[in-house]
């Protein structure tokens, strides 16, 4: 009688056992190329960051200098404009994204005819490539053959604009491309939102007599309010990465206007061999990001983690 | 028509490397506007060397973008890239970095003497040539001739000359209802801007990098007088706001259109401006040297690209022969008259044949001769995207402290070059 | 007036979310002369002259051909360790289970800058810069979040008594993987390569620089850098763009549900 319950136990934790040893396997072909090319890499970036390397004066060899190119970042007034400009980025494109997205998630949650049809149009931009979406943009706003100035003032050429010479309507200009092709993304998350709302909530504030206004303030907004979260993190995470739409349609200019922290450390890295210092930008678009990214998992609590079976 | 040359190219490669004693190279080249021009060029190599295989790999044909490519072949000590093409400002970075092989014996001191100084100067670094100079290119001012004429106007001297006409044309034709604008040019935050930039500071005593010190004079008082002028009587004056976003593309077609009276170019616009299925100009169109201020002298900015043979290369020998061979007076020849491509060979300036096709070459010969180089220096795409940042801001807004500007941009530059040894 | 003001929001989205991609299909219809029209015009005379000069002179094709390998194998490679791993976390029982999670979310929120540098190096000491494989290890990285969270995402809804019937019977887990749960899972590996595919197609940084040889570079890249020095392809550059698109519009026109479900799987906890 004794022995019996023992040896069960036993079998049990070894089948235990080999379930963790088996899931663990599985996982291993997706981590090890997670480590290699993902975590590694940051690590890596780190350690140039320490280092004076540039690729164009070999002769200097690589030097560790700690943490003087962190010094010399918080005085690199450029990089500290790309930075501002980085955030304002963020900051506005994301605002405007979720706006027009609860816009957009509130007439896709309606039933009527041709909704199929609608939901297949404003998934289109977010499908297009962002390289090609930033060719179309540059196109749009071009100060002679563009569809914006046509718009705005037909033949009368005399008014057209050059758009993109403008400092800050060229930021604007980025800001819309990158509004008009994600707004979609943030709109779909948002509707995911919306249908988990009960409809008997609204039937009964119907009964009451409360106005549409009043329902969308009650009994919308709040309940939707985490997927408008969700949708927030996802488009922050992603408007950090701007990068395409700079390249292509701008350069960071004019007057660095839309120079952004992923172009330049792109630049410094790649076009002007500082290697070490480029890092540094690296590592600091790394920081903010994930800093961010905190902020916004504490506002969301731990149900981000979902829910393992 | 250059793609089926390739393929052939890659088709009798491949049947002749069973071959014995056939060596491949790879040229880095970009894609060319007139690529028969080149396809002759390659058939003829062919012809007298068939012992070399050359595979052309065409980049893109962005000084910018063509150079991050090539960069990346070379810190990757590639051995896809035996023979390059480079930009005139690369020869400094390229050979301090170790990526170009030096030149010396491929090019000998007799035939260096043959080309242009200032061509062999731009690519020399530490006493040894590193590019073997193919085709010179300098700022130029391009004109419409019929229009001045109605006017009454010879080519401006000056700048403020050139405003005048250029508002004195604009007014005018705007009276009969044509638009037009008085002048188009490269002013977009990128390499161009700095070579525009460059000769307005030069044509007013100014300059970047101050020839005597090294340091940066770009806060001197002509240089930022000169880039006033261009913020207030140029992009805020004669010039459309739209050559803030223009590259040479953008700006040359402006001009095409008959929509500009003066556009600053590089040689090969001319080509392009007289052909009448692409211009709506031809034959209305001359050259002149660029104007200089009051009391300055005419400065055009050096431009043009260069052959050179990457360290990493296990073929020299028969790189060597190529680089030769493209910098030879045959090739420059061919390039002069099917592209209208400015030599860099002296004797090229005299040749019946090539100022026939090209009779604007004997009156900017003067222009080539005396083109003036950008700073030289291993860190030279940092200090230009100093330099871009810099111009791009103090044109771009009305209101711009130009003078604080360009001591922020001097202290970058400065504390920038003290990195070089 | 309620209705009317409905419908014409509807439209609205409609008209602004497909008009710029519209103008640009136009403008790769035109002839040279159409656009670089000012005022511009409307409607092309319909020529195909842009895509013969971007196929025969730019090497459309050939950064097509480039393009469908590196989205189609990355695809495929992600799909099958996202399977695996999406198993794992979604139905055994596993340690720090959270912590991975946590980690691959981290991963799909990098800022690709940030390891470009380093992961350049690394495929230069491989020899795999100007490599398929050199590009498409990086995008499977990088889309393996994507993949094993939706792929998981579908195998927890499954329910568990399908599995213990096939334990029951006598499957291990491979077995019940292959056998039970994987024909079940199948609409949710499919949305999953639909969106890998889209990204993969998409991506543009890292191709610009581990592609440094036109040979292996993909469609954005190419669009990109279209641009020459002397020449301004508006045309080319359009029908390209056009190439580059429509195959992405077919997916989202057919398979809109699946990827709305997809892109909600992924962030919404499940």
């Amino acid at each position: 009688m004794h022995g019996q319950p023992v040896r069960l136990r036993v079998v049990r934790l070894s089948l235990l056992t080999r379930e963790r040893v088996f899931a663990a396997a599985l996982l291993f072909p997706g981590l090890l190329l997670v480590v290699i090319f993902a975590f590694y890499p940051i690590l890596y970036s780190f350690y140039l960051s320490l280092h004076r390397i540039i690729l164009g004066l070999p002769g200097l060899g690589q030097p560790f200098v700690g943490l003087r190119n962190y010094a010399d970042l918080l005085h690199d007034r450029i990089a500290l404009h790309a930075l501002a400009n980085t955030l304002l980025f963020v900051l506005s494109s994301t605002l405007l994204e979720v706006m027009f997205g609860l816009c957009i998630a509130l007439v896709m949650n309606r039933h009527f005819r041709g909704r199929g049809f609608l939901r297949a149009s404003i998934l289109v931009p977010w499908a297009i490539p962002t390289v090609v979406s930033s060719q179309m943009w540059r196109f749009i706003f071009h100060d002679k053959y563009g569809l914006l100035n046509f718009i705005l003032f037909g033949p009368d050429i005399s008014r057209y604009q050059a758009w993109l010479a403008a400092p800050s309507i060229a930021f604007a200009a980025i800001v819309t491309a990158d509004v008009w092709k994600t707004s979609s993304f943030a709109a779909l998350l948002i509707l995911a939102g919306l249908q988990t709302i009960p409809d008997d909530l609204y039937e009964a504030a119907r009964i009451d007599g409360a106005s549409a206004w009043q329902q969308f303030r009650k009994i919308t907004l709040p309940l939707v309010r985490p997927a408008l979260l969700v949708a927030l993190l996802f488009r922050t995470m992603d408007a950090f990465r701007v990068f395409d739409l700079v390249f292509v349609m701008t350069q960071g200019g004019p007057a660095d206007s839309t120079n952004v922290l992923q172009f330049y450390g792109y630049k410094k890295i790649f076009a002007e061999g500082l290697m070490g210092y480029g890092s540094t930008v690296s590592v600091l678009v790394f920081l903010v990001t994930f800093v961010t990214a905190m902020v916004y998992l504490r506002l969301l609590g731990k149900g981000m983690f979902g829910n393992p079976a | 028509m250059l793609l089926c040359f390739l393929g052939m190219l890659l088709l009798t490669s491949c049947g002749e490397k069973k071959e014995a004693g056939v060596t491949t190279i790879r040229f880095v080249t970009w894609k060319p506007n007139q690529p028969e021009a080149w396809d002759e060029i390659f058939r003829i190599f062919h012809q007298e060397n068939p012992a070399i295989m050359v595979q052309a790999e065409t980049g893109p044909h962005s000084s910018t973008a063509f150079h991050d490519l090539l960069t990346q072949k070379l810190k990757n000590r590639s051995k896809d890239a035996d023979v390059f093409l480079m930009d005139v400002i690369w020869t400094a970075e390229f050979a301090a970095a170790g990526w170009a092989e030096p030149l010396d014996k491929v090019m000998p001191q007799t035939e260096r003497d043959r080309f242009i100084r200032s061509a062999i100067v731009a690519n020399t670094y530490d006493g040894l040539l590193y590019g073997i100079p193919l085709f010179i290119d300098s700022g130029v001012l391009f004109y419409r001739k019929d229009l001045l004429a109605k006017y009454g106007f010879y080519p401006p001297r000056t700048w403020d000359e050139l405003v005048h006409q250029a508002r004195t044309i604009t007014a005018g034709e705007a009276a009969e209802a044509r638009e037009i604008s008085g002048f188009s040019g490269q002013f977009k935050q990128y390499e161009g801007l700095v070579c525009n930039m460059l000769e307005y500071l030069l044509g007013n005593g100014g300059d970047i990098l101050s020839p005597v010190s090294g340091r940066a004079a770009i806060a001197e008082q002509p240089s930022v007088d000169a880039v006033r002028f261009v913020r207030d009587s140029i992009i805020g004056g004669i010039a459309p706001k739209g050559v803030l976003t223009y590259q040479e593309p953008e700006s040359l077609d402006l001009f095409l259109q008959g929509r500009a009276v003066f556009l600053r170019s590089w040689p090969y616009a001319w080509e392009i401006a007289n052909d009448p299925a692409r211009s709506q100009i031809a034959g209305k169109v001359a050259l002149a040297k660029l104007p200089h201020f009051a009391g300055g002298k005419s400065y055009a900015t050096l431009g043009g690209w260069q052959v050179g043979i990457s360290a990493f290369s296990q073929k020299k020998e028969a790189a060597g022969i190529f680089a030769r061979f493209l910098g030879s007076e045959r090739t420059q020849k061919i390039l002069a008259l099917r592209a209208g491509r400015a030599p860099t060979r002296t004797a090229l300036y005299t040749d019946a044949e090539v100022l026939a096709a090209n009779p604007h070459f004997s009156d900017m010969k003067e222009v080539f001769l005396s083109a003036y180089p950008r700073p030289r220096s291993p860190l030279y795409p940092a200090l230009s995207n100093i330099l871009q940042r810099y111009f791009s801001k103090a044109i771009s807004d009305r209101n711009s402290d130009i003078q604080r500007e360009a001591e922020e941009a001097t202290g970058e530059i400065d504390r920038l070059l003290s990195l070089t040894p | 007036m309620k209705k009317t003001l409905f419908f014409s929001a509807a439209f609205l989205i409609v008209w602004l979310s497909l008009l710029p991609f519209l103008w640009f299909l136009a403008t790769s219809l035109k002839t040279e002369v159409e656009i670089t029209a000012i005022p511009p015009v409307l409607l092309p005379s319909a020529t195909l002259h842009f895509y013969r000069t971007s196929i025969e002179q730019y090497d459309l094709l050939h950064y097509a051909k480039n393009s469908v390998i590196v989205a189609g194998l990355t695809t495929c490679i992600t799909l099958s360790v996202s399977l695996f791993a999406g198993y794992a976390l979604a139905r055994l029982r596993l340690r720090a289970k959270g912590l991975i999670l946590g980690c691959l979310l981290m991963v799909s929120m990098f800022p690709q800058i940030s390891i470009a540098g380093p992961v350049w190096r690394i495929l230069q000491s491989l020899g795999w810069l100007n490599s398929y494989q050199g590009l498409i290890l990086p995008y499977v990285t990088l889309t393996l979040p994507l993949g094993i969270w939706i792929v998981a995402s579908f195998f927890r809804e499954l329910p568990a008594e399908l599995e213990d019937a096939a334990r029951v019977d006598g499957c291990g887990h491979l077995q019940t993987l292959f056998r039970v749960m994987l024909p079940l899972a199948a609409p949710g590996i499919f949305t999953a390569a639909i969106l890998i595919f889209i990204y993969a197609w998409n991506e543009f940084l890292f191709a610009l620089l581990i592609m440094t040889q036109q040979d292996y570079q993909t469609l954005p890249v190419g669009i990109a850098l279209f641009q020459g020095q002397y020449t301004l392809p508006w045309g080319e550059i359009a029908a390209a763009s056009t190439i580059a698109t429509v195959p992405l519009v077919i997916l989202v026109f057919f398979f809109q549900k699946r990827i709305i479900r997809g892109l909600s799987a992924g962030a919404i906890k499940g």
